[in-house]
C-alpha cells in the first residue's frame, strides 16, 4: 500500500504500553477499499496506453494511491477500468468480466469511447454508445484519451465515493455516478440534456420552422421541449 | 465445381484418432480476447497437445469499430483524426499517409518545412513506439524493470508532442496541405536534449536486457520464419525486414525528406524473435540518426500551404498511397465520386498482415514460445480490426 491520501477518522486513547485506536466499522472498511483498489488489466484502444502510462510508469505511479496491483484474472481485481472502445462482440465479455468480479466491485469509464461512444458515436455500426449500457459505472473520466492526470483524478473521486458510499447497515448501496472532471453538482443527466438540447439545435436548419417555432413559444410562452426529455436514455 | 471454404467450426474439430495407447489428445484453449500478452483483444484459439502449439487460429473483430464505413461519411480533412486511432502508437505516421494520400490526388505541393518537420516528427514517434514495444516485450518475457526503462523513456518524447501538438497519443496533427501547428519555439533545443539523453540509454537498454541470458534462450532461433513466407503472407516493417527483406518505403520510395538523409535499413539473418527485436533496437538508432541530420537544418516557410477552411474535393478516380509506419505498410485506398467525402475507403493495415506471420510460425512451439512470438510481432489490435 502506498502513501495514504487521507487519514482514518479515529480518535486514539493512549493507554500503558500502547495506544487504542477507536474508530467505526464503516470508516475502517471504507478507508482501506479505497486504498487498496486492484484494477483489473483490461484495455481495448488508445486509452489502455495511457492508462499504462498512469499506473505502470514511473512518472506517474498508482503504488501512491495503493491501486498498483494490476490483476490480469477479475477474480481478483476490484476495480474494472473501461479504457477504450466497447464494440458489440465485447460487450458480453465485458459483461462476464464484471460479473466475474467478486464484490465490491467498481467500475471506471475512462476516455470518451467508455462515456459515449467518443469519436465513433457517429456512423459506427458495431461501436457501443457508452459502457454504460452494458455495466454501471461509478466514475467517468473525460478525456481523448485522458491524461495521467486526468486517471488520477478519476481514481481519487472514486475513493472519495468509496468512502462516502456504502455502509454495513446498507451493504452494496450504489452511489451516483459521477464524472470527475467537471464541478460536484452537475449530474451527468444535465450534461446529456444540455448536448441533447445542441446537437437538436444543429438539426433544425429550416429556417422557415425556426421562425414558426419561435413564434409558437412566444405565444404559449415557453418551450415545450425544456425538461429535456428528448435525451433520456432509459 | 464446388469449393469448400474452411470455416472457424471446421478447424476447431477435433481429430478423433484412438489407433494407439500412447497416441496423445488435443485439445483447444482461448488465448484472450482478455489476456494481459495479447495486447488489447486479440483472441487465439490455440490447438495445443499437452503444451506443445500444433495451431493457431487467430479471431478477430473484439474491437472493429468500423473506420472504413466511418469515412465514407466525413470529409477528407475529418478523416484524419480517425486514422489516429487505428494504430495509435504511430498516430503521427498514420496522418501522414492519409494526408499525403490526399495531397497526392490533389496535387497539392508542399514546401520543404513542412516536409522535414514531417518526417522528424514521424521519426519520433517510431522511436517512441519501439520504446514502448522493448518495455512491453520485456514485461511479456517476465521483466518488469524494461517496462519501467520504455515509459521512462516514453515520456520525454511524450512531452515534447504534448508542447507542439497538444496530445499525447492521438495527434491529428499532420493535415492535408500541411501542419496544424508550427513547432514550438523550444522544439528544436528539446529534441536535441532528448537525443543526448536517449543514445546512452539505448545502450543501457542493450546491457540491461539484449545480454540476458534467459533472453537469449527464449528468443534465438524460436518463431523462425523465412523471406518468401514473410513476403507471401504480405508482412512488412520490422517483421519482414528481421527475415533478411530489405523492404522499407522510407528508402525505396523516399517519400517526405527520407531521400536527403543518410540512413541504413536494418536486416536480420534468421527471422527468428531475436531478429525482429535486434532490428527494432537498430531501428531506434537509425531514427536517431534521421533526427539528428534535420534538426539542426529546418528550413523556413509556412506551415500550411492552404487554407484550412478550404474543403477538399478529389477528382473522380481512385487514389492509393503508402508509407512506412512503425509497424510496416499503411496503404490507404482512396475511391472518390468527386464529392467532399470519398465514396470508399480501404486501409491496407500493417498489423492484419503481421499477424497472420503467428500462424505460420507458432506451430510445434510451446505455449511460453508463443508469448514471445507474438510479442516479438508487435501487433496493435484496432489496427487489425479497424
Amino acid at each position: 500500500m502506498g502513501i495514504i491520501t487521507e487519514k482514518l477518522p479515529c480518535y486514539i486513547e493512549p493507554i500503558p504500553g500502547g495506544s487504542l485506536l477507536l474508530t467505526s466499522m464503516d470508516a475502517v472498511i471504507n478507508w482501506s477499499r479505497a486504498n487498496s483498489l486492484w484494477p483489473l488489466t483490461f484495455g481495448t484502444s488508445c486509452c489502455a496506453i495511457e492508462m499504462m502510462m498512469a499506473t505502470g510508469a514511473p512518472r506517474h505511479d498508482t503504488s501512491r494511491f495503493g491501486a498498483e496491483v494490476a490483476r490480469p484474472s477479475p477474480r481478483q481485481a476490484d476495480l474494472l477500468v473501461i479504457a477504450g472502445t466497447i464494440v458489440r462482440r465485447m460487450a458480453p465479455r465485458l459483461k462476464t468480466l464484471y460479473e466475474q468480479m467478486g464484490e465490491p466491485r467498481y467500475v471506471m469509464a475512462t476516455g470518451s469511447c467508455a462515456i459515449s461512444g467518443g469519436p465513433f458515436m457517429y456512423n459506427s455500426y458495431s461501436t457501443i454508445r457508452g459502457a454504460d449500457e452494458i455495466i454501471p459505472v461509478d466514475v467517468y473520466v473525460p478525456g481523448c484519451p485522458p491524461r495521467a492526470e486526468a486517471f488520477f483524478y478519476g481514481l481519487l473521486t472514486l475513493q472519495k465515493l468509496i468512502k462516502e458510499g456504502e455502509s454495513v447497515r446498507r451493504p452494496g448501496e450504489r452511489r451516483k455516478p459521477v464524472l470527475s472532471a467537471l464541478p460536484p453538482g452537475i449530474t451527468l443527466d444535465q450534461i446529456r440534456a444540455e448536448m441533447a438540447a445542441v446537437l437538436k439545435s444543429d438539426a433544425t436548419v429550416n429556417v422557415e420552422q425556426a421562425a414558426k417555432k419561435l413564434e409558437k413559444e412566444s405565444q404559449d410562452g415557453q418551450c415545450e421541449s425544456a425538461d429535456g426529455c428528448c435525451c433520456s436514455r432509459t | 465445381m464446388s469449393v469448400h471454404i474452411t470455416t472457424l467450426d471446421d478447424r476447431v474439430r477435433l481429430r478423433q484418432d484412438d489407433s494407439s495407447p500412447l497416441s496423445t489428445q488435443e485439445y483447444f484453449v482461448n488465448m484472450g480476447p482478455q489476456h494481459p500478452s495479447t495486447h488489447g483483444v486479440l483472441r487465439l484459439v490455440l490447438k495445443l497437445d499437452g503444451e506443445t502449439v500444433r495451431e493457431v487460429i487467430p479471431v478477430l473483430g473484439y474491437i472493429h469499430r468500423g473506420i472504413e464505413k466511418m469515412g465514407e461519411h466525413q470529409s477528407y480533412r475529418q478523416f484524419v483524426h480517425l486514422s489516429d486511432r487505428l494504430d495509435y502508437l504511430s498516430a503521427l505516421i498514420n496522418n501522414w499517409a492519409v494526408s499525403m494520400t490526399i495531397e497526392k490526388a490533389a496535387n497539392i505541393e508542399l514546401n520543404d518545412r513542412i516536409q522535414v518537420i514531417r518526417t522528424l516528427m514521424a521519426e519520433l514517434q517510431r522511436i517512441q513506439s519501439h520504446q514502448l514495444w522493448w518495455g512491453v516485450f520485456g514485461m511479456d518475457l517476465g521483466a518488469f524493470t524494461p517496462f519501467l526503462y520504455g515509459f521512462r523513456d516514453r515520456e520525454i518524447i511524450a512531452d515534447i508532442f504534448e508542447e507542439t501538438v497538444g496530445a499525447r497519443l492521438t495527434m491529428n496533427y499532420i493535415q492535408p496541405g500541411g501542419l496544424m501547428y508550427d513547432i514550438h519555439p523550444g522544439f528544436v533545443k528539446r529534441v536535441k536534449a532528448f537525443l543526448q539523453y536517449f543514445k546512452p540509454k539505448l545502450a543501457e537498454y542493450e546491457t540491461l536486457l539484449s545480454g540476458n541470458v534467459i533472453l537469449q534462450e527464449r528468443l534465438r532461433g524460436v518463431g523462425r520464419m523465412d523471406g518468401q513466407t514473410a513476403l507471401s503472407i504480405g508482412a512488412t516493417g520490422p517483421v519482414l525486414r528481421a527475415s533478411g527483406v530489405p523492404l522499407d518505403l522510407r528508402k525505396s520510395e523516399a517519400y517526405g525528406s527520407y531521400g536527403k538523409v543518410a540512413f541504413d535499413v536494418v536486416i536480420g539473418k534468421n527471422g527468428d524473435c531475436w531478429d525482429r527485436y535486434w532490428v527494432r533496437l537498430e531501428e531506434m538508432r537509425q531514427s536517431m540518426k534521421i533526427v539528428e541530420q534535420l534538426i539542426d537544418n529546418i528550413p523556413e516557410g509556412k506551415h500550411m500551404v492552404m487554407k484550412p477552411a478550404v474543403k477538399i474535393k478529389l477528382p473522380e478516380g481512385c487514389y492509393y498511397n503508402q508509407v512506412e509506419t512503425a509497424r510496416g505498410i499503411l496503404g490507404v485506398y482512396i475511391v472518390s465520386d468527386g464529392k467532399e467525402s470519398p465514396y470508399r475507403i480501404h486501409l491496407r493495415t500493417p498489423n492484419f498482415n503481421n499477424l497472420w506471420a503467428i500462424t505460420e510460425t507458432a506451430a510445434n512451439w510451446r505455449l511460453g514460445d508463443l508469448v514471445a512470438i507474438l510479442s516479438s510481432l508487435d501487433v496493435v489490435v484496432p489496427d487489425i480490426d479497424r
